[in-house]
Protein backbone atom coordinates (compact mmCIF):
# COMPACT_ATOMS: atom_id res chain seq x y z
CA UNK A 1 0.00 0.00 0.00
CA UNK A 2 1.57 3.16 -1.18
CA UNK A 3 1.37 5.86 1.51
CA UNK A 4 1.24 9.36 0.15
CA UNK A 5 3.87 11.35 0.05
CA UNK A 6 2.33 14.37 1.54
CA UNK A 7 1.76 12.28 4.56
CA UNK A 8 5.53 13.90 5.49
CA UNK A 9 5.44 17.23 4.54
CA UNK A 10 3.47 17.99 8.21
CA UNK A 11 6.91 16.77 9.71
CA UNK A 12 8.94 18.28 7.08
CA UNK A 13 7.20 21.79 7.29
CA UNK A 14 7.79 21.60 11.23
CA UNK A 15 11.76 21.10 10.46
CA UNK A 16 12.24 23.59 7.89
CA UNK A 17 10.48 25.72 10.27
CA UNK A 18 12.02 25.12 14.01
CA UNK A 19 15.65 23.35 12.31
CA UNK A 20 16.39 25.14 9.12
CA UNK A 21 15.89 28.80 9.71
CA UNK A 22 16.77 29.08 13.03
CA UNK A 23 20.01 27.75 12.10
CA UNK A 24 19.87 30.18 9.05
CA UNK A 25 18.57 32.85 11.01
CA UNK A 26 21.80 31.80 13.73
CA UNK A 27 24.00 31.98 10.54
CA UNK A 28 22.85 35.10 9.40
CA UNK A 29 23.17 36.63 13.16
CA UNK A 30 26.74 35.66 13.54
CA UNK A 31 27.31 38.21 10.74
CA UNK A 32 24.91 40.96 10.50
CA UNK A 33 25.52 42.25 14.07
CA UNK A 34 28.63 43.43 13.66
CA UNK A 35 29.46 46.59 11.78
CA UNK A 36 32.53 44.73 10.07
CA UNK A 37 30.90 41.93 8.61
CA UNK A 38 32.57 38.58 9.53
CA UNK A 39 34.64 40.06 11.98
CA UNK A 40 33.47 37.89 14.43
CA UNK A 41 34.90 34.74 11.87
CA UNK A 42 38.24 36.73 11.93
CA UNK A 43 38.62 36.91 15.37
CA UNK A 44 37.56 32.95 15.88
CA UNK A 45 39.79 31.60 12.76
CA UNK A 46 42.91 34.22 13.53
CA UNK A 47 42.71 34.55 16.65
CA UNK A 48 45.45 32.53 18.53
CA UNK A 49 43.50 31.75 22.14
CA UNK A 50 40.56 30.70 19.39
CA UNK A 51 42.32 28.83 17.27
CA UNK A 52 43.90 27.03 20.78
CA UNK A 53 40.63 26.62 21.42
CA UNK A 54 39.07 25.04 17.95
CA UNK A 55 42.55 22.98 18.19
CA UNK A 56 41.59 21.56 21.59
CA UNK A 57 38.26 21.07 20.68
CA UNK A 58 39.33 18.43 17.82
CA UNK A 59 41.94 17.32 19.69
CA UNK A 60 40.33 16.37 22.28
CA UNK A 61 36.84 14.33 20.42
CA UNK A 62 39.76 12.65 18.26
CA UNK A 63 41.32 11.76 21.94
CA UNK A 64 37.78 10.27 23.38
CA UNK A 65 37.15 8.96 19.91
CA UNK A 66 40.68 6.95 19.98
CA UNK A 67 40.29 5.63 23.30
CA UNK A 68 36.73 5.22 22.71
CA UNK A 69 37.57 2.62 19.93
CA UNK A 70 40.50 0.66 21.79
CA UNK A 71 38.02 0.04 24.77
CA UNK A 72 35.30 -1.00 23.04
CA UNK A 73 36.21 -2.95 20.03
CA UNK A 74 37.16 -6.02 22.24
CA UNK A 75 33.75 -5.46 23.84
CA UNK A 76 31.96 -5.70 20.40
CA UNK A 77 33.70 -8.94 19.25
CA UNK A 78 33.12 -10.34 22.90
CA UNK A 79 29.37 -9.88 22.29
CA UNK A 80 29.34 -11.10 18.90
CA UNK A 81 31.94 -13.80 18.74
CA UNK A 82 32.00 -14.95 22.39
CA UNK A 83 29.22 -14.06 24.52
CA UNK A 84 27.00 -16.77 23.13
CA UNK A 85 23.89 -17.08 25.51
CA UNK A 86 25.15 -14.39 27.89
CA UNK A 87 25.22 -11.86 25.13
CA UNK A 88 21.52 -10.50 26.26
CA UNK A 89 22.98 -9.33 29.65
CA UNK A 90 26.58 -7.66 27.81
CA UNK A 91 24.09 -5.83 25.97
CA UNK A 92 21.64 -4.74 28.66
CA UNK A 93 25.16 -3.91 30.81
CA UNK A 94 26.44 -1.96 27.61
CA UNK A 95 22.77 0.24 26.97
CA UNK A 96 21.98 0.45 30.93
CA UNK A 97 24.15 3.74 31.51
CA UNK A 98 22.81 5.19 29.28
CA UNK A 99 19.71 5.42 30.99
CA UNK A 100 21.53 7.14 33.37
CA UNK A 101 21.45 11.30 33.59
CA UNK A 102 24.73 12.89 32.46
CA UNK A 103 24.87 14.33 35.62
CA UNK A 104 24.93 11.41 37.78
CA UNK A 105 27.63 10.14 36.16
CA UNK A 106 29.67 13.16 36.46
CA UNK A 107 28.64 13.00 39.66
CA UNK A 108 30.08 9.76 40.50
CA UNK A 109 33.04 10.63 39.18
CA UNK A 110 33.76 13.64 41.39
CA UNK A 111 33.26 11.55 43.75
CA UNK A 112 35.81 8.65 42.73
CA UNK A 113 38.58 11.41 41.60
CA UNK A 114 38.16 13.90 44.32
CA UNK A 115 41.08 14.86 46.74
CA UNK A 116 40.27 12.68 49.25
CA UNK A 117 37.82 10.08 46.33
CA UNK A 118 38.00 6.66 46.26
CA UNK A 119 40.82 6.38 44.07
CA UNK A 120 43.32 8.72 45.88
CA UNK A 121 42.99 6.94 49.10
CA UNK A 122 42.75 3.62 47.59
CA UNK A 123 46.49 4.54 45.68
CA UNK A 124 47.79 6.00 49.05
CA UNK A 125 46.61 3.18 50.87
CA UNK A 126 48.82 0.79 48.48
CA UNK A 127 51.65 2.76 48.22
CA UNK A 128 51.80 3.49 45.20
CA UNK A 129 51.39 7.25 45.78
CA UNK A 130 52.72 9.46 47.95
CA UNK A 131 50.53 12.36 47.70
CA UNK A 132 47.13 12.46 46.22
CA UNK A 133 47.01 13.16 42.54
CA UNK A 134 44.98 15.96 41.13
CA UNK A 135 42.51 13.88 38.99
CA UNK A 136 39.39 16.18 38.90
CA UNK A 137 39.50 19.28 37.07
CA UNK A 138 42.34 17.76 34.82
CA UNK A 139 42.08 16.70 31.07
CA UNK A 140 42.63 13.20 32.80
CA UNK A 141 38.92 13.12 34.36
CA UNK A 142 37.66 14.99 31.10
CA UNK A 143 38.42 11.78 28.71
CA UNK A 144 36.92 9.23 31.19
CA UNK A 145 33.95 11.04 31.74
CA UNK A 146 33.30 11.62 27.79
CA UNK A 147 34.77 7.67 27.33
CA UNK A 148 32.10 6.62 29.68
CA UNK A 149 29.42 8.31 28.25
CA UNK A 150 30.47 7.51 24.31
CA UNK A 151 31.62 3.93 24.47
CA UNK A 152 28.88 1.81 24.37
CA UNK A 153 28.24 4.03 20.78
CA UNK A 154 31.06 2.62 19.90
CA UNK A 155 30.41 -0.80 20.85
CA UNK A 156 26.93 -1.69 19.49
CA UNK A 157 27.89 0.38 16.20
CA UNK A 158 31.15 -2.17 15.86
CA UNK A 159 28.95 -5.26 17.02
CA UNK A 160 26.40 -4.82 14.41
CA UNK A 161 29.26 -4.97 11.79
CA UNK A 162 30.92 -7.76 13.41
CA UNK A 163 27.52 -9.56 13.35
CA UNK A 164 27.35 -9.40 9.52
CA UNK A 165 30.77 -10.80 9.38
CA UNK A 166 30.82 -14.41 8.62
CA UNK A 167 33.00 -16.65 11.16
CA UNK A 168 33.79 -19.14 8.41
CA UNK A 169 35.88 -16.53 6.96
CA UNK A 170 38.24 -16.86 10.13
CA UNK A 171 38.04 -20.43 10.62
CA UNK A 172 39.28 -20.92 7.16
CA UNK A 173 42.50 -18.65 8.25
CA UNK A 174 42.76 -21.00 11.00
CA UNK A 175 42.41 -24.25 8.95
CA UNK A 176 45.15 -22.93 7.01
CA UNK A 177 47.42 -22.51 9.46
CA UNK A 178 47.31 -18.63 10.89
CA UNK A 179 48.07 -17.83 14.22
CA UNK A 180 44.92 -16.44 16.27
CA UNK A 181 46.53 -12.98 15.99
CA UNK A 182 47.31 -13.29 12.42
CA UNK A 183 43.99 -14.21 11.64
CA UNK A 184 42.20 -11.34 13.59
CA UNK A 185 44.77 -8.55 11.90
CA UNK A 186 44.52 -10.18 8.77
CA UNK A 187 40.62 -11.12 8.29
CA UNK A 188 38.38 -9.91 10.85
CA UNK A 189 39.75 -6.79 11.82
CA UNK A 190 39.40 -5.19 8.14
CA UNK A 191 36.09 -6.53 7.64
CA UNK A 192 35.00 -4.52 10.86
CA UNK A 193 36.61 -1.51 9.54
CA UNK A 194 33.02 -0.15 7.96
CA UNK A 195 31.71 -0.40 11.66
CA UNK A 196 34.95 1.45 13.41
CA UNK A 197 34.26 4.31 10.82
CA UNK A 198 30.39 4.20 11.31
CA UNK A 199 31.27 4.28 15.39
CA UNK A 200 34.28 6.85 15.34
CA UNK A 201 32.32 9.43 13.25
CA UNK A 202 29.38 9.38 15.67
CA UNK A 203 31.39 9.56 18.60
CA UNK A 204 33.83 12.30 17.24
CA UNK A 205 30.87 13.81 16.30
CA UNK A 206 28.82 13.32 20.16
CA UNK A 207 32.12 14.08 21.84
CA UNK A 208 32.27 17.40 19.78
CA UNK A 209 29.17 18.89 20.99
CA UNK A 210 29.52 17.79 24.82
CA UNK A 211 29.77 20.61 27.59
CA UNK A 212 28.54 19.14 30.77
CA UNK A 213 31.44 16.59 31.14
CA UNK A 214 33.71 19.17 30.19
CA UNK A 215 32.01 21.50 32.76
CA UNK A 216 31.60 19.62 36.01
CA UNK A 217 34.91 17.27 35.37
CA UNK A 218 37.03 20.05 33.39
CA UNK A 219 37.29 22.69 36.17
CA UNK A 220 38.68 24.99 33.21
CA UNK A 221 41.06 22.92 32.50
CA UNK A 222 40.23 22.09 28.80
CA UNK A 223 38.20 25.26 26.88
CA UNK A 224 36.22 24.02 24.41
CA UNK A 225 34.15 25.40 21.67
CA UNK A 226 30.83 24.32 23.38
CA UNK A 227 31.96 25.26 26.50
CA UNK A 228 32.55 28.67 25.31
CA UNK A 229 29.45 29.01 24.13
CA UNK A 230 27.52 28.15 27.73
CA UNK A 231 30.16 30.57 28.50
CA UNK A 232 28.64 33.27 26.20
CA UNK A 233 25.83 32.74 26.84
CA UNK A 234 25.73 32.86 30.73
CA UNK A 235 28.43 35.68 31.44
CA UNK A 236 29.74 37.54 28.31
CA UNK A 237 26.56 37.48 26.53
CA UNK A 238 28.13 38.47 23.21
CA UNK A 239 25.13 36.55 21.20
CA UNK A 240 26.61 37.35 17.94
CA UNK A 241 30.19 35.96 18.97
CA UNK A 242 28.51 32.94 20.08
CA UNK A 243 26.40 32.26 16.99
CA UNK A 244 29.52 32.49 14.84
CA UNK A 245 30.99 29.84 17.28
CA UNK A 246 28.06 27.48 16.98
CA UNK A 247 28.40 28.06 13.31
CA UNK A 248 31.86 26.89 13.34
CA UNK A 249 31.13 23.73 15.21
CA UNK A 250 28.30 23.51 12.94
CA UNK A 251 30.65 22.91 9.95
CA UNK A 252 32.24 20.63 11.76
CA UNK A 253 28.90 18.83 12.25
CA UNK A 254 28.03 18.87 8.62
CA UNK A 255 31.80 17.38 7.24
CA UNK A 256 30.99 14.09 9.80
CA UNK A 257 27.71 14.03 8.53
CA UNK A 258 28.86 13.91 5.32
CA UNK A 259 31.87 12.17 5.58
CA UNK A 260 28.78 9.54 7.13
CA UNK A 261 26.89 9.70 3.84
CA UNK A 262 29.69 9.19 2.09
CA UNK A 263 30.42 5.91 3.72
CA UNK A 264 26.68 4.97 3.64
CA UNK A 265 27.04 4.97 -0.32
CA UNK A 266 29.94 3.65 -0.36
CA UNK A 267 28.66 1.08 1.50
CA UNK A 268 25.29 0.54 -0.56
CA UNK A 269 23.14 1.11 2.56
CA UNK A 270 20.08 2.76 1.96
CA UNK A 271 19.25 5.25 5.43
CA UNK B 1 33.24 -29.09 15.32
CA UNK B 2 35.75 -27.03 13.85
CA UNK B 3 37.83 -27.17 16.94
CA UNK B 4 38.64 -31.15 15.69
CA UNK B 5 40.09 -30.00 13.05
CA UNK B 6 42.94 -27.75 14.18
CA UNK B 7 46.32 -28.52 15.28
CA UNK B 8 46.48 -29.31 18.35
CA UNK B 9 49.05 -26.65 19.13
CA UNK B 10 46.45 -24.24 18.13
CA UNK B 11 43.99 -26.13 20.65
CA UNK B 12 45.83 -25.68 23.87
CA UNK B 13 46.87 -22.09 23.23
CA UNK B 14 43.29 -20.82 22.50
CA UNK B 15 41.92 -20.82 26.05
CA UNK B 16 44.49 -18.32 27.54
CA UNK B 17 43.44 -15.36 25.49
CA UNK B 18 39.98 -16.45 26.08
CA UNK B 19 40.40 -15.96 29.54
CA UNK B 20 42.04 -12.82 29.34
CA UNK B 21 38.99 -11.20 27.04
CA UNK B 22 36.58 -12.27 29.87
CA UNK B 23 39.14 -10.52 32.62
CA UNK B 24 39.26 -7.60 30.41
CA UNK B 25 34.83 -7.72 29.72
CA UNK B 26 34.80 -8.09 33.48
CA UNK B 27 37.06 -5.15 34.18
CA UNK B 28 35.26 -2.74 31.30
CA UNK B 29 31.67 -2.92 33.24
CA UNK B 30 33.21 -2.71 36.37
CA UNK B 31 34.26 0.55 34.70
CA UNK B 32 31.09 1.20 33.07
CA UNK B 33 28.94 0.65 36.32
CA UNK B 34 31.01 1.93 39.24
CA UNK B 35 30.19 5.50 38.83
CA UNK B 36 26.63 4.66 39.04
CA UNK B 37 26.90 2.34 41.65
CA UNK B 38 28.62 4.94 43.98
CA UNK B 39 26.06 7.66 42.93
CA UNK B 40 23.43 4.87 44.35
CA UNK B 41 25.49 4.53 47.68
CA UNK B 42 25.84 8.04 48.28
CA UNK B 43 22.74 8.74 47.76
CA UNK B 44 22.03 7.11 51.21
CA UNK B 45 24.84 8.96 53.20
CA UNK B 46 23.53 10.61 56.23
CA UNK B 47 26.67 12.86 56.41
CA UNK B 48 26.36 16.61 54.73
CA UNK B 49 29.31 16.35 53.23
CA UNK B 50 30.09 13.26 50.43
CA UNK B 51 32.58 10.97 51.41
CA UNK B 52 33.05 7.48 50.42
CA UNK B 53 32.30 4.93 51.35
CA UNK B 54 29.54 6.71 53.70
CA UNK B 55 29.01 7.01 57.38
CA UNK B 56 25.81 6.30 58.43
CA UNK B 57 22.70 5.44 56.67
CA UNK B 58 19.55 7.77 56.38
CA UNK B 59 17.19 8.93 53.97
CA UNK B 60 17.32 12.25 55.07
CA UNK B 61 18.40 13.28 50.97
CA UNK B 62 15.49 11.53 49.67
CA UNK B 63 13.62 13.66 52.08
CA UNK B 64 15.24 16.63 50.81
CA UNK B 65 14.02 16.43 46.97
CA UNK B 66 10.76 16.86 48.34
CA UNK B 67 11.36 20.07 50.15
CA UNK B 68 13.66 21.48 47.89
CA UNK B 69 11.00 23.10 45.59
CA UNK B 70 12.78 23.58 42.03
CA UNK B 71 13.95 19.74 42.48
CA UNK B 72 9.90 18.66 42.75
CA UNK B 73 8.59 21.28 40.01
CA UNK B 74 11.16 20.67 37.82
CA UNK B 75 10.75 17.32 37.79
CA UNK B 76 7.07 17.81 36.52
CA UNK B 77 8.18 19.88 33.52
CA UNK B 78 10.68 17.58 32.79
CA UNK B 79 7.55 14.83 32.39
CA UNK B 80 5.55 16.80 30.48
CA UNK B 81 7.74 17.93 28.10
CA UNK B 82 8.98 14.46 27.43
CA UNK B 83 6.11 12.73 27.13
CA UNK B 84 4.62 15.93 24.40
CA UNK B 85 7.20 15.99 22.54
CA UNK B 86 7.45 12.44 22.06
CA UNK B 87 3.50 12.53 21.20
CA UNK B 88 4.27 15.36 18.85
CA UNK B 89 7.04 13.67 17.57
CA UNK B 90 4.96 10.77 16.49
CA UNK B 91 2.05 12.75 15.37
CA UNK B 92 4.28 14.44 12.60
CA UNK B 93 6.94 11.43 12.22
CA UNK B 94 4.79 8.37 11.38
CA UNK B 95 2.97 9.36 8.85
CA UNK B 96 6.30 10.87 7.54
CA UNK B 97 8.19 7.30 7.57
CA UNK B 98 5.55 5.32 6.55
CA UNK B 99 4.99 7.73 3.54
CA UNK B 100 8.59 7.91 2.46
CA UNK B 101 9.49 4.34 3.34
CA UNK B 102 8.17 2.55 -0.36
CA UNK B 103 8.24 6.00 -2.06
CA UNK B 104 10.43 5.14 -4.87
CA UNK B 105 11.90 8.60 -6.07
CA UNK B 106 15.01 10.06 -5.61
CA UNK B 107 13.35 12.92 -3.60
CA UNK B 108 12.20 9.80 -0.70
CA UNK B 109 16.12 9.00 0.38
CA UNK B 110 16.45 12.71 0.42
CA UNK B 111 13.67 13.62 2.60
CA UNK B 112 14.65 10.76 4.69
CA UNK B 113 18.19 12.24 5.60
CA UNK B 114 16.77 15.92 5.98
CA UNK B 115 14.11 14.74 8.56
CA UNK B 116 16.82 12.50 10.44
CA UNK B 117 19.63 15.59 10.45
CA UNK B 118 18.57 17.14 13.72
CA UNK B 119 20.32 14.10 15.42
CA UNK B 120 23.51 15.13 13.88
CA UNK B 121 23.36 18.21 14.97
CA UNK B 122 25.34 19.27 18.53
CA UNK B 123 22.38 19.66 20.61
CA UNK B 124 24.10 22.89 22.10
CA UNK B 125 23.96 24.53 18.17
CA UNK B 126 20.15 23.79 18.38
CA UNK B 127 19.57 24.96 21.49
CA UNK B 128 21.14 28.26 20.90
CA UNK B 129 19.98 29.20 17.40
CA UNK B 130 16.44 27.97 18.43
CA UNK B 131 16.06 30.29 21.70
CA UNK B 132 17.45 33.34 19.84
CA UNK B 133 14.92 32.75 16.97
CA UNK B 134 12.23 31.61 19.09
CA UNK B 135 12.57 34.95 20.78
CA UNK B 136 12.46 36.62 17.83
CA UNK B 137 9.12 34.90 16.64
CA UNK B 138 7.70 36.30 19.86
CA UNK B 139 7.50 32.88 21.97
CA UNK B 140 10.49 33.51 24.05
CA UNK B 141 11.83 31.33 26.63
CA UNK B 142 7.96 29.41 27.44
CA UNK B 143 7.05 25.95 27.90
CA UNK B 144 5.80 26.08 24.05
CA UNK B 145 9.42 27.05 23.08
CA UNK B 146 10.79 24.36 25.35
CA UNK B 147 8.34 22.12 23.87
CA UNK B 148 8.92 22.93 20.37
CA UNK B 149 12.69 22.81 20.70
CA UNK B 150 12.33 18.69 22.66
CA UNK B 151 9.96 17.58 19.54
CA UNK B 152 12.85 18.75 16.97
CA UNK B 153 14.84 16.02 18.63
CA UNK B 154 11.93 13.52 18.83
CA UNK B 155 10.37 14.06 15.32
CA UNK B 156 13.67 12.04 13.97
CA UNK B 157 14.26 9.29 16.68
CA UNK B 158 10.50 8.20 16.30
CA UNK B 159 10.74 8.44 12.12
CA UNK B 160 13.85 6.19 12.25
CA UNK B 161 12.33 3.59 14.27
CA UNK B 162 9.17 3.35 12.89
CA UNK B 163 11.12 3.74 9.06
CA UNK B 164 13.02 1.00 10.60
CA UNK B 165 9.78 -1.54 11.13
CA UNK B 166 8.09 -0.87 8.40
CA UNK B 167 10.79 -1.22 5.88
CA UNK B 168 10.77 -4.74 7.19
CA UNK B 169 7.65 -5.86 6.66
CA UNK B 170 6.54 -7.27 3.35
CA UNK B 171 4.12 -4.96 1.17
CA UNK B 172 1.67 -8.21 0.19
CA UNK B 173 0.07 -7.86 3.88
CA UNK B 174 -1.59 -4.66 3.04
CA UNK B 175 -1.67 -5.40 -0.70
CA UNK B 176 -4.27 -8.76 0.61
CA UNK B 177 -6.35 -6.52 2.64
CA UNK B 178 -7.00 -4.28 0.17
CA UNK B 179 -7.31 -7.21 -2.60
CA UNK B 180 -10.09 -8.51 -0.22
CA UNK B 181 -11.82 -5.81 -0.06
CA UNK B 182 -10.80 -3.64 3.18
CA UNK B 183 -10.82 0.04 2.45
CA UNK B 184 -7.33 1.78 2.88
CA UNK B 185 -8.20 3.22 6.16
CA UNK B 186 -9.03 -0.08 7.32
CA UNK B 187 -6.06 -2.44 5.83
CA UNK B 188 -4.10 1.12 7.75
CA UNK B 189 -5.82 0.50 10.89
CA UNK B 190 -5.82 -3.56 11.16
CA UNK B 191 -2.68 -4.40 9.09
CA UNK B 192 -0.35 -1.24 9.05
CA UNK B 193 -0.37 0.25 12.73
CA UNK B 194 -0.04 -3.03 14.24
CA UNK B 195 2.53 -4.07 12.84
CA UNK B 196 4.54 -0.96 13.04
CA UNK B 197 3.55 -0.53 16.86
CA UNK B 198 6.61 -1.98 18.87
CA UNK B 199 8.83 0.88 15.79
CA UNK B 200 6.67 3.70 17.49
CA UNK B 201 6.72 2.60 21.03
CA UNK B 202 10.88 2.07 20.56
CA UNK B 203 11.05 5.81 18.87
CA UNK B 204 8.92 7.08 21.55
CA UNK B 205 11.12 5.39 24.57
CA UNK B 206 14.29 6.61 23.35
CA UNK B 207 12.82 10.10 22.57
CA UNK B 208 11.26 10.06 25.79
CA UNK B 209 14.62 8.76 27.59
CA UNK B 210 16.59 11.33 25.82
CA UNK B 211 14.41 14.47 26.42
CA UNK B 212 14.76 13.94 30.07
CA UNK B 213 18.11 14.16 30.17
CA UNK B 214 18.69 16.66 27.46
CA UNK B 215 20.83 19.39 29.32
CA UNK B 216 22.20 20.87 26.17
CA UNK B 217 18.53 22.21 24.47
CA UNK B 218 16.29 22.74 28.03
CA UNK B 219 19.77 24.34 29.34
CA UNK B 220 18.89 27.55 26.98
CA UNK B 221 14.80 28.03 27.75
CA UNK B 222 15.72 28.21 31.66
CA UNK B 223 13.06 30.08 33.62
CA UNK B 224 11.57 29.29 36.46
CA UNK B 225 8.26 28.08 34.93
CA UNK B 226 10.58 26.05 32.43
CA UNK B 227 13.62 24.87 34.20
CA UNK B 228 13.65 21.07 33.37
CA UNK B 229 15.21 18.13 36.09
CA UNK B 230 19.00 18.30 34.79
CA UNK B 231 19.00 22.38 34.28
CA UNK B 232 18.27 22.55 38.27
CA UNK B 233 20.71 19.70 38.89
CA UNK B 234 23.29 21.94 37.33
CA UNK B 235 22.77 25.05 38.93
CA UNK B 236 22.56 23.28 41.97
CA UNK B 237 25.95 21.56 41.30
CA UNK B 238 27.74 24.88 40.43
CA UNK B 239 26.75 26.14 44.41
CA UNK B 240 27.11 23.31 46.24
CA UNK B 241 28.47 19.71 46.16
CA UNK B 242 25.75 17.70 48.34
CA UNK B 243 24.21 13.73 48.37
CA UNK B 244 20.85 15.73 47.50
CA UNK B 245 22.05 15.56 43.88
CA UNK B 246 23.27 11.83 44.57
CA UNK B 247 19.35 11.31 45.73
CA UNK B 248 17.84 12.98 42.84
CA UNK B 249 19.47 10.69 40.16
CA UNK B 250 18.96 8.34 41.81
CA UNK B 251 15.54 8.10 41.48
CA UNK B 252 15.72 9.08 38.00
CA UNK B 253 17.41 5.85 37.20
CA UNK B 254 14.35 3.73 39.24
CA UNK B 255 12.39 5.75 37.09
CA UNK B 256 14.04 5.06 33.95
CA UNK B 257 14.44 0.94 34.79
CA UNK B 258 11.01 0.83 36.22
CA UNK B 259 9.93 2.66 32.94
CA UNK B 260 11.68 0.37 30.51
CA UNK B 261 10.23 -3.12 32.58
CA UNK B 262 7.46 -2.11 31.85
CA UNK B 263 7.55 -1.62 28.02
CA UNK B 264 9.66 -4.77 28.22
CA UNK B 265 6.61 -6.72 29.88
CA UNK B 266 3.96 -5.16 27.20
CA UNK B 267 5.86 -4.84 24.24
CA UNK B 268 9.19 -6.70 24.29
CA UNK B 269 12.69 -4.97 23.46
CA UNK B 270 13.97 -7.46 20.96
CA UNK B 271 12.33 -5.51 18.05
CA UNK B 272 13.72 -1.64 19.75
CA UNK B 273 17.47 -1.68 19.05
CA UNK B 274 17.23 1.27 16.54
CA UNK B 275 17.31 0.62 13.07
CA UNK B 276 20.49 1.92 11.37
Amino acid sequence: MAFSPWLSAPAALFLIAFFVLPLTDNALRSVASQAAAGANYLKLLTDPYYLWVIGVTIALSAAVTLASLVLGYPIAYFLVRKAGRWSSLIIFLTVAPLLTSIIMRTFGWRVLFARRGLLNVLLLDAGWIERPLALLNSPVSVVVGLVHVLVPFMVLSIASVLQGINPRLGESARILGAGRMRTFWLVTFPLSLDGIATGSILVFMLANGSFVTLLLLGGGSLQTLPLLIYQQFTTTRDFAFGAAMSNVLLVLALLCLLLQLVLIRRRGVKT
Amino acid sequence: MIRRLLPRKVRAESCAPDAALLLYVVLFFAFMLLPIIIVVVVAFSATEYITFPIQGVSLRWFRRIYEYRPFFNSLRVTLEIAFLSALFGALLGVPAALALTRWKHPIASLAMTFLLSPLSMPFIVLGFALLFFLSAVGFGASFLSLLIAHTVVSLPYVVRTVAGVYRGLSPNLEESALVLGASKWQAFRYVTLPMIRPGIFAGCLFAILLSVDNLPISFFFGSPATSTLPVVMLSYLENSFDPSIAAVSTVQLVFALTFLLVIERFYGLKGMAPAS
